[in-house]
């Protein structure tokens, strides 16, 4: 982090005046295709959605729209079900986020070892991205296989005289919360894993000899150096994850479609009923603009905090 | 007792300990995929059969043969590599020069900028559903694989840039003045200088956008219609018919699906372990 | 380099695009889309197609395949963007909220346009006075039993009766071997266990859950009854576990392996079981009836329903394709190969001559009547979420049966006006 500061006050120090005006639309230039598809593919259809969300009768009516202001909102704000959701959404997320973090963090370590062999590095390295290459679909179909009362995961756990009788995994209201976000978490780490693996890349092996020539052990090595370096890519996967894990669908809807009795109903399944089950669609759209703040709330805080982290 | 043999006795124990927290964790992953793996070759009965067996005789190649054998299903892997290839491509691409700009300038509205960036993904793609497909119809787009790539940039986008953003951030930039020195434009900086240094983290943001692109479902069965457009989720899922699923094809596409993107991340994991780092460059 | 290889994909790109395009421009070409054609054997939907085609110069078919679980979304969706094809395949659980969006065609107007004559029509899916749906083929559910459970439980017949029901599935239950008496899928994900495993058992009893087309579940004996039963085979534990997340597709694999000895279920499971498990002894007999009842009983189905969209511009031709899959040859054809009664009352499909088990289903079908109140009611599928979400709270008995049903009643009220 010393470096880029020094580097910030020797540019900020340069003579730049014939620079100026280029220094000003470079910048630009370099977004440009990036605002444009941002612009044209998502503001205007979250714009769209914002519209709809104010009115009453869209999509699936014949009748015109009628505009209602923040009905909607009213009705949403104040609908049990929604905050039920809401909750369920805040746990699913903040422990899928805080167990990625640790189990990504955890393979990379082991992955970067240098205690083992290239070979068998590389070996465990694709074991562990197994979990990554396949479709929601298949991963939700696979864990309905292995948590059915007579699937496996029952088996060993009979087996070993873990369990005496046949658990119902996904179908009970205690465990089926815990289920599907432990499923949530088994297919979710590897995208950590890889980035904190390329992340370790980066750590210069100078820091840790002269964290060892100053008598740190492993343990602070990894307090002092490897975690403040991985700082800033901690957060910001921290945050994406939060994100993406809050608009997670596919997973829920297909190991119990937010049952039994909306034990595992999310912000995702709640706005899909809404839209697609009840048509309500109107009402769908203010979820989603609710669902938008809370992503930007949290949004603002990255973006603080990166400006921090710069000056 | 002298201080080396301590010291080794000392990294043994490491080493095993390593050893066991690798095994144990790659049966953490691999075991559910094992059983994915298993019963793609078992009968569909059988995949249900309790107690369960991890292969049994009802042991066949027919679910592969099946897939193999049904240009519709080529079909679907030769849209989905094509869609992912492109994705990742266009995304590296245009998330570096992003990247780029984060990084190394300061300009007016780039908080706004970052604040935008972040929050076009924070909308639940499910209500983005039916606005998205009406731009795209009326862009010209529908059923088209364009309808496909861009969309999906606009999902990869976002991490590609924060992501190249950071790892730009931890490049020094006495780099980017030695080459404005010797006389160097900005762009001369940044694929001549950063984007060889950074490789280990544009693959890393490569294999994301790829996984994603390959595994989307819910645009690609929107913003496509007909057969020959299909991807390879939407294949598995028009497995899952009223009646009854195809189990064993599902898990047999599923594993024909992810071989190949395990065979690219076998090739693209020495830029990880290359020591291209930023850190060797800094020494 | 890298530009070299964009420019090769991008080259790709265009040829695919444009080759995709290529299409002949002076037929009409009618969309048809429908999630029939993968549920079929490989190629057989395409030929009834070929034929339409060889009958119809001019026409021709272009089948849009989809998943069954997005076929609805995808409706919705289509006719609010103006891309609906011209012809869809239809469940009767959605054609109110289709009709109410205005995407479907009134085919009341087109049959009397076409002077097609109706009478062979065995039924009609109506909605203010006009048709929207006709079902193509139907899917009866009856209950299926394993015979070899049931004779080693020591039972000769089939139950008939909802009591006999209740003690054969109390006596096929062992959980050491891992078998229970019945099966009951409750997931949330596809809600139609409601309609298919727990209203039929009203709708057999020749009940009703509606009352003058009004949710009609607070004190209505016959509703109350049909869940009491459930509750007490629930709580006499004769109901395969995991029944709050199961589907129909779960239900069949139970069956199949032999840890059911009884499921309602769609008569399409027919062929899918001696196909996945030849040794399985299996028969197939009416939903029981609650004890006493003696009228005719009510057939839980679900059908492949077929309507044209409004914003077609071949609404005439669709139509010409809705009447030839109707027509006696065609519709014989169609149910032999998907396995299900067809919906010409004069088509007779192959395996009701050549299958003892498919001859039973078809007097089960010819004594009884189809029933299935949730068709054309609005929101269909939502109901049965609403009606499952405090059922399950009921059977789990963290809920009275009064509260149950009241809470039900109250959310189906939303959505009726």
């Amino acid at each position: 982090m010393e470096h880029s500061h020094t580097a910030r006050v020797s540019i900020g120090a340069k003579p730049r005046s014939r620079w100026s005006l280029t220094r000003k639309l470079v910048p630009y230039a370099y977004l440009s295709p990036t605002i444009l598809l941002l612009i044209v593919l998502s503001l205007i259809p979250i714009a769209t959605v914002f519209v709809y969300s104010l009115l009453d009768n869209v999509i699936i009516t014949r009748n015109p729209p009628s505009f209602i202001g923040l009905g909607n909102y009213v009705e949403i704000f104040f609908d049990n079900h929604f905050r039920q959701a809401l909750t369920n959404t805040l746990v699913f997320s903040g422990v899928s986020v805080l167990a990625h973090l640790l189990l990504g963090l955890s393979f990379a370590l082991l992955l970067n070892s240098k205690l083992i062999g290239a070979v068998p590095k590389a070996l465990f390295r694709v074991i562990y991205i197994l979990p990554w290459v396949f479709t929601a679909s298949i991963i939700a179909i696979l864990w309905r296989l292995l948590l059915n009362p007579n699937g496996v995961v029952n088996f060993l756990l009979i087996t070993l005289g873990l369990a005496n009788d046949q658990i119902e995994w996904l179908s009970s209201r205690q465990l089926a919360l815990p289920a599907v976000t432990f499923i949530n978490i088994w297919s979710g780490y590897p995208f950590y894993m890889v980035s904190f693996l390329a992340g370790l890349q980066g750590i210069s092996d100078d820091l840790y000899e002269a964290g060892k020539i100053d008598g740190a052990n492993s343990g602070q090595l990894f307090r002092y150096i490897t975690l403040p370096q991985l700082k800033p890519i901690i957060i910001s996967l921290a945050m994406l994850d939060f994100i993406w894990t809050t608009h997670q669908f596919t997973l829920i809807w297909m190991t119990t479609g937010g049952g039994p009795t909306r034990t595992t109903e999310m912000l995702s399944t709640f706005t899909y009923k809404l839209a697609f089950s009840s048509n309500e669609f109107a009402q769908a759209s203010a979820t989603a603009m609710i669902i938008l703040a809370i992503s930007m709330f949290v949004a603002v805080f990255y973006v603080r905090n990166q400006r921090l982290a710069n000056d | 007792m002298t201080k080396a043999t301590t010291h080794s006795a000392g990294k043994g124990i490491a080493t095993s300990l390593t050893v066991v927290g690798l095994v144990l964790g790659a049966l953490f992953a691999g075991l559910p995929v094992l059983w994915l793996f298993a019963a793609s070759f078992k009968s569909n009965t059988r995949i249900f059969a309790y107690p369960p067996q991890l292969i049994d005789d009802s042991f066949s190649l027919a679910a592969y043969s099946t897939v193999l054998t049904n240009p519709e299903q080529l079909r679907y892997f030769f849209n989905s590599y094509l869609v992912s290839i492109l994705v990742t491509l266009f995304t590296l691409l245009v998330g570096i020069l992003a990247g780029y700009s984060f990084s190394r300038y300061d300009f007016r509205f780039k908080n706004l900028l970052n604040l935008i960036i972040i929050g076009v993904q924070s909308v639940p793609p499910i209500t983005l559903m039916i606005p998205y497909f009406g731009l795209i119809v009326t862009l010209g787009l529908y059923n088209s694989y364009w309808a496909l790539i861009l969309t999906y940039m606009v999902f990869t986008l976002p991490y590609a840039i924060i992501m190249m953003t950071g790892y730009f951030n931890t490049l020094p930039r006495e780099l980017d003045e030695a080459v404005m020195i010797d006389g160097g434009s900005s762009f001369t900086i940044l694929w001549r200088v950063l984007v060889p240094i950074s490789l280990p983290g544009i693959v890393s943001v490569g294999v994301y956008t790829f996984m994603l692109a390959w595994n989307e479902f819910l645009f690609a069965l929107t913003l496509t219609k007909t057969n020959d457009m299909r991807t390879v989720p939407i294949g598995i899922q028009l497995l899952m018919g009223q009646h009854s699923f195809e189990w064993n094809q599902m898990m047999a596409m599923s594993v024909l699906g992810s071989l190949p993107v395990l065979l690219l991340f076998l090739l693209f994991q020495r830029y990880f372990i290359a020591g291209m780092s930023a850190g060797s460059i800094k020494g | 380099m890298n530009k070299k290889l964009v420019g090769i994909l991008l080259l790709v790109v265009a040829l695919l695009v444009s080759g995709g395009n290529l299409m002949a421009q002076d037929d009409i070409v009618l969309e048809f889309s429908q999630w029939w054609e993968p549920e079929l054997p490989a190629g057989e939907f395409r030929a009834l197609m070929d034929e339409f085609e060889a009958q119809n110069p001019g026409i021709k078919v272009e089948l849009i395949s989809g998943p069954y679980s997005a076929t609805r979304d995808l409706i919705v969706a289509g006719a609010a963007t103006g891309t609906m094809s011209d012809v869809v395949g239809l469940d009767g659980a959605w054609v109110n909220d289709f009709v109410k969006q205005g995407s479907l065609a009134s085919l009341t107007q087109l049959m009397s346009d076409a002077a097609f004559d109706d009478s062979e029509l065995a039924a009609q899916i109506q909605l203010g006075g006009a048709t929207y749906m006709i079902p193509v083929v139907n899917f009866v559910y009856p209950v299926f039993v394993n015979l070899d459970l049931l004779n080693a439980a020591g039972i000769e017949t089939a139950p008939s009766t909802r009591s006999e029901f209740a003690a054969a599935a109390a006596a096929l239950t062992n959980a050491e071997n891992n078998v229970s008496g019945w099966v009951l899928p409750l997931s949330m994900e596809q809600p139609n266990g409601i309609q298919n495993d727990v209203m039929s058992w009203v709708w057999a009893s020749g009940g009703s859950m509606l009352a003058n087309g009004q949710p009609n579940l607070v004190g209505n004996a016959d509703v109350i009854s049909a869940v009491e039963f459930i509750k007490g085979m629930y709580d006499a534990g004769v109901i395969a576990p995991g029944a709050f997340s199961l589907r129909e597709q779960d239900k069949v694999e139970e069956f199949t392996n032999g840890r059911v000895g009884m499921m309602i279920s769609s008569l399409a499971h027919i062929n899918l079981i001696r196909e996945r498990n030849p040794e399985l002894n299996f028969a197939i007999s009416a939903l029981p009836a609650a004890d006493g009842y003696e009228g005719p009983r009510g057939l839980p189905y679900a059908s492949w329903g077929i309507g044209v969209a409004q914003n077609s511009e071949h609404q005439a031709e669709a139509w010409k394709l809705v009447a030839f899959l109707m027509s006696a040859e065609t519709n014989s054809r169609l149910s032999s190969i998907a396995n299900a009664f067809p919906g010409n009352v004069k088509s007779t499909p192959d395996f009701v001559q050549t299958d003892e088990l498919f001859a039973a289903a078809f007097d089960v079908f010819l004594n009884g009547y189809l029933a299935n109140e949730f068709t054309g009611l609005p929101v269909a599928e939502q109901l049965m979420r609403e009606f499952n979400e405090p059922f399950q709270l009921y059977l789990d008995g963290e809920m009275e049966l009064e509260e149950f049903l009241t809470i039900a009643q109250e959310a189906w009220l939303g959505n009726f006006e």
